[in-house]
């Protein structure tokens, strides 16, 4: 999972021991980023 | 355009004209009724909220030596002389 | 071949205003619903965001696509032909209707004006959109004709003169009106009293005690004449769309033909 912390904008990845916290800065809010992968929408 | 002769007798001719709708039918029952030998014409849609049937069916009667299958298609040549017509006229008017 | 006379009121590229007569109210109606669902049009079916960093969802902005007028020419495609587009805007600009680049030059939105969504600074719009060719029916995007409409062609009679003492109170009427009473009549809005003339009730500002002052008057509808109000989304022209859903009338009666005699 990639995360991208929102104090000092760098990009995180979250393991199961770490708990959810920015290895950097310590922060701990963290945004998830949109997914790089093309999306298709139907038009209703 | 599928249709399904729902009852027929020399005169009188019930018909579903599957996958029109008032557009067409309306155009079409007018047509009828300005054509030579029928005597009646109607159609019939349910909403498809109803339930059951909800294409249209055609019912036309004519004059006791005329078919009814072939009022139909004079009424179908009807409405083609009136498309043409408009088509012409509105061409011209341009 | 039926005998039908056309007379234009006003006509321009996207709207005009003709009088069609003798036609039934069937026909009339039958042409009016067909400009309005069965003239196909391009219009955005399916989109792929490749980014959208903007402030609203995919989902939004792929419905503002789907508004947008694609022209199409008549003839050139058939229903269920699709056509691919493509959008790449980076903030801070305003994504237009405009930026959308087509991959087939006949297919192109209608008017380059529409704002899509405004992108500040840091955002991006890349997309690839697939435009299909549908009718109205299917779904209101495919609309080519809006406001469509068709009205009487009306006649007004002079019945007398008004009385000295009467309230002057105006005679509202919409619509087209046949002058035949030309004597009765002064001359507003450019339109010259004469016989026969059409006179769109604009030119007396809807008020028909402006065009015959200080007459009492009688409007009738005219039997078999309507008046057609025709605008268009700017997929096609005015003319095109009225031939074309003629067309689709005719398409259907040569249709129901060849169904019979089989």
């Amino acid at each position: 999972m990639s995360y991208k912390c929102s104090r000092c904008k760098r990009d995180v990845t979250l393991d199961e021991y770490g708990g959810v916290r920015c290895p950097y800065c310590g922060h701990r809010v963290l945004l998830k980023e949109r997914s790089r992968d093309i999306k298709e929408v139907n038009v209703e | 355009m599928e249709l399904r002769v729902i009852d027929k007798e020399e005169t009188e001719l019930a018909i579903e004209i599957a996958g029109e709708d008032h557009t067409f039918m309306n155009v079409l029952k007018g047509a009828l009724l300005e054509t030579e030998g029928v005597t009646a014409a109607t159609y019939d849609v349910n909403p498809e909220q109803s339930g059951g049937q909800t294409e249209p069916v055609l019912t036309i009667k004519t004059e006791t030596d005329v078919d009814a299958l072939d009022a139909l298609e004079d009424g179908a040549d009807r409405v083609i002389e009136k498309t043409e017509g408009l088509q012409d006229a509105y061409e011209a008017a341009v | 071949m039926e005998d039908y006379e056309v007379q234009f009121v006003d006509r321009s590229e996207r709207s005009a205003r003709f009088v069609v007569r003798p036609i039934t109210p069937a026909f009339a109606n039958g042409i009016r619903r067909a400009m309005i669902a069965d003239v196909p049009t391009f219009s955005i079916d399916t989109v792929r965001f490749i980014e959208n960093s903007s402030v609203m969802f995919d989902e939004q902005i792929g419905l503002r696509l789907g508004l947008v007028p694609l022209t199409t020419p008549p003839g050139e495609f058939e229903r269920g032909d699709e056509v691919t587009l493509s959008l790449d805007v980076e903030g801070p600009e305003t994504a237009y209707s405009g930026d959308l680049v087509s991959s087939d030059e006949l297919v192109q939105p209608a008017d380059e004006n529409i704002p899509i969504i405004d992108l500040k600074e840091e955002q991006r719009l890349e997309l690839e959109a697939d435009a299909v060719l549908d009718v109205g029916k299917e779904h209101a995007k495919h609309q080519g004709g809006v406001a469509v409409s068709y009205r009487h062609l009306q006649a007004v009679e002079v019945v007398g003169d008004a009385g000295e003492f009467d309230d002057e109170e105006p005679e509202i009427l919409r619509g087209v009106i046949e002058e035949q009473a030309a004597d009765a009549a002064v001359e507003t809005g450019g339109y010259e009293p004469e016989n026969g003339q059409l006179v769109p009730t604009e030119a007396f500002e809807h008020d028909l005690t402006n065009r015959y002052p200080g007459k009492d008057v009688e409007v009738t509808d005219i039997d078999g004449a309507f008046v057609f109000d025709v605008e268009t989304d700017g997929s096609f022209s005015v003319d095109e769309l009225v031939v074309e859903a003629i067309g689709t009338i005719e398409d259907r009666a040569t249709e129901l033909k060849e169904s019979i005699q089989l």
